[in-house]
């Protein structure tokens, strides 16, 4: 019988799963190589998890000082959010050959600490534009761009673990920055207080410059960017 | 942001009033206050001639529970050192610390941003419950208790205090509220209640399991914990609103209470000092009945 690439079979037609396939569908793009091995990967995540504590940790701690009930509770539920991707993190890390996850997990030097203290500053009820602003303005966009150019960068065949729980992650970031920046612009009424949330901007984005964003300098690519290829 | 927020200064707008336990218990419309002639049940039922008001002030005070449940929680993510971060903090440095001693484990902390976000939908829940009972937001004046429990600078009996002491009340008050609307036929406030107690249960046990991780080879501070955890079971056992007696508003929960790591022993106990709560005021109501009967007649 002439190899149709069916056979027949009990009374009906089947494909042939014995036809050589190639591995990889037609469809499927992936490319082995990355940006990052596996040590500057689970640098970098050692300073996302850092980064997304110190959120977690401030958000939950702003609830009692902001008297607009509506923030109090967007407060509390972005809080667990960030809980959550610090736990994802911490999950990694082991898997990246650090069997210790609190070794690598520290902020990506000393300017992004003074950054976290800027940001945390702010505790008066009167300041709720403030608190929000460094969050929302400030510090969620920087994951965002963190995270964007980790996912586009590392290998998405070797680090596809990664890449899950950074997709999930962006999926948060996003859905809490909008909600973050409608309720600066719902607060936001007068021009004075354009300036305040302006300044404050200003001021926490200097900072975080000089920390060269969330994982460093190299964040989002550029100087050390590093790692193998 | 300081490392410790006090409770005076919990942020509200304009609509809420705060007062201390005892003038909210004194609010004639408190469902946990019945000085008229005893009936022989004084349960929240819809049978009681008071019980819309009474189900309206009660969750008024869950919906008010629920913030500094949340507050509390939060709090309790910012507070603490997490264990093996070693970066530095500006609310130790303020407070003249640079100690570790206070760390927690991470895993608590991560249980207790869950608990904030878990509060913040109870508190979405009891804003919409108590629009659809026909309340307004501050129509009942707000008792700090419960984030005052939640002030202790030791972790561990913020945990008794808040997560076994304060939440096991809460999954007492849910079960009389859950079958308050059965009885009510109001299915909208029994299917509520019921996925608020659901994750009551998950913070008391919480609660319970830290309790007993983080004390395992610390008997000083587990015994400390719990005996702050039964300060705080009397507070609110003041006046014998929750007990097993009809006669309470409220009942002991007892079997969701042991799926929230409550011994047979811690429950009993809760009960005996619900109990004597409850004669105490009777006793207190008698002697006050006693003295204005003497007062009329002379
Ligand atoms: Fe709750
Ligand atoms: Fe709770």
């Amino acid at each position: 019988m002439p190899c149709t690439g069916v056979r027949p079979h009990l009374g009906g037609i089947v494909a042939d799963p014995y036809k050589p396939r190639a591995p990889f569908a037609p469809w499927d793009r992936r490319e082995l190589p990355g940006l990052f091995d596996v040590e500057e990967s689970a640098r970098r995540i050692g300073n996302y998890k850092w980064a997304e504590m110190k959120l977690f940790e401030a958000l939950g701690g702003w609830v009692a000082t902001v008297p607009e009930l509506d923030v109090k509770m967007r407060l509390g539920t972005h809080c667990y959010k960030h809980a959550w991707h610090a736990e994802l993190w911490h999950k990694r890390l082991p898997e990246l050959r650090e069997m210790n996850p609190e070794r690598l997990t520290q902020p990506a030097n000393d300017a992004m600490v003074r950054f976290i203290e800027a940001m945390t500053e702010p505790e008066a009820p009167e300041q709720t534009i403030e608190k929000l602003v460094g969050v929302y303005r400030v510090f969620i966009p920087h994951f965002i761009a963190a995270y964007t150019f980790h996912k586009n960068n590392t290998s998405q065949i070797t680090d596809a673990p990664t890449i899950r729980s950074l997709q999930f992650i962006l999926q948060d970031e996003f859905d809490d920055w909008r909600d973050g920046e409608m309720l600066i612009q719902s607060l936001i009424e007068t021009p004075e207080e354009v300036d305040r949330a302006a300044a404050h901007q200003t001021r926490l984005e200097k900072l975080m410059i000089e920390a060269g964003g969330i994982a460093g300098p190299g964040s989002i690519g550029g100087a050390g960017a590093g790692g193998a290829s | 942001m300081r490392k410790f927020f006090p409770v005076e200064e919990l942020a509200r707008d304009s609509r809420f009033n705060q007062v201390t336990m005892k003038d909210r218990m004194a609010d004639p419309r408190s469902a946990l206050v019945k000085d008229e002639p005893r009936q022989k049940s004084n349960r929240l039922v819809p049978s009681r001639p008071d019980a819309s008001a009474a189900a309206r002030g009660l969750m008024h005070g869950i919906f008010v529970g629920e913030i500094q449940a949340l507050e509390g929680a939060g709090r309790t993510c910012h507070d603490f050192r997490t264990a093996g971060d070693s970066a530095r903090r500006a609310q130790d440095d303020a407070h003249g610390e640079d100690s570790f001693a206070d760390a927690v484990p991470f895993a608590l902390k991560l249980d207790m941003a869950r608990q904030a976000w878990d509060e913040a939908r109870h508190v979405e829940i009891s804003v919409k419950l108590s629009d659809w009972m026909g309340s307004e937001i501050g129509e009942f004046a707000e008792n700090t208790v419960l984030f005052q429990a939640a002030c202790s600078t030791d972790p561990i009996l913020r945990l008794a205090g808040v997560n076994r002491a304060l939440e096991g009340l809460a999954i007492d008050v849910f079960t009389t509220m859950k079958e308050f609307g059965d009885l009510a036929g109001d299915p909208y406030l029994e299917f509520c209640e019921d996925w608020m107690l659901a994750d009551e249960v998950t913070h008391v046990k919480m609660g319970s399991d830290w309790l007993r991780r983080v004390t395992e080879h610390d008997p000083d501070r587990r015994k400390k914990a719990l005996e702050f955890q039964s300060v705080v079971d009397k507070l609110f056992s003041y006046g014998g609103t929750r007990s097993d007696s009809q006669e309470s508003p409220i009942g002991l929960a007892r079997r969701f209470r042991e799926l929230a790591g409550f011994t047979d022993d811690e429950v009993e106990d809760i009960a005996e000092v619900s109990l004597a709560a409850l004669e105490e005021r009777k006793a207190s109501v008698a002697r006050m009945q006693a003295t204005a009967r003497e007062f009329a007649a002379s």
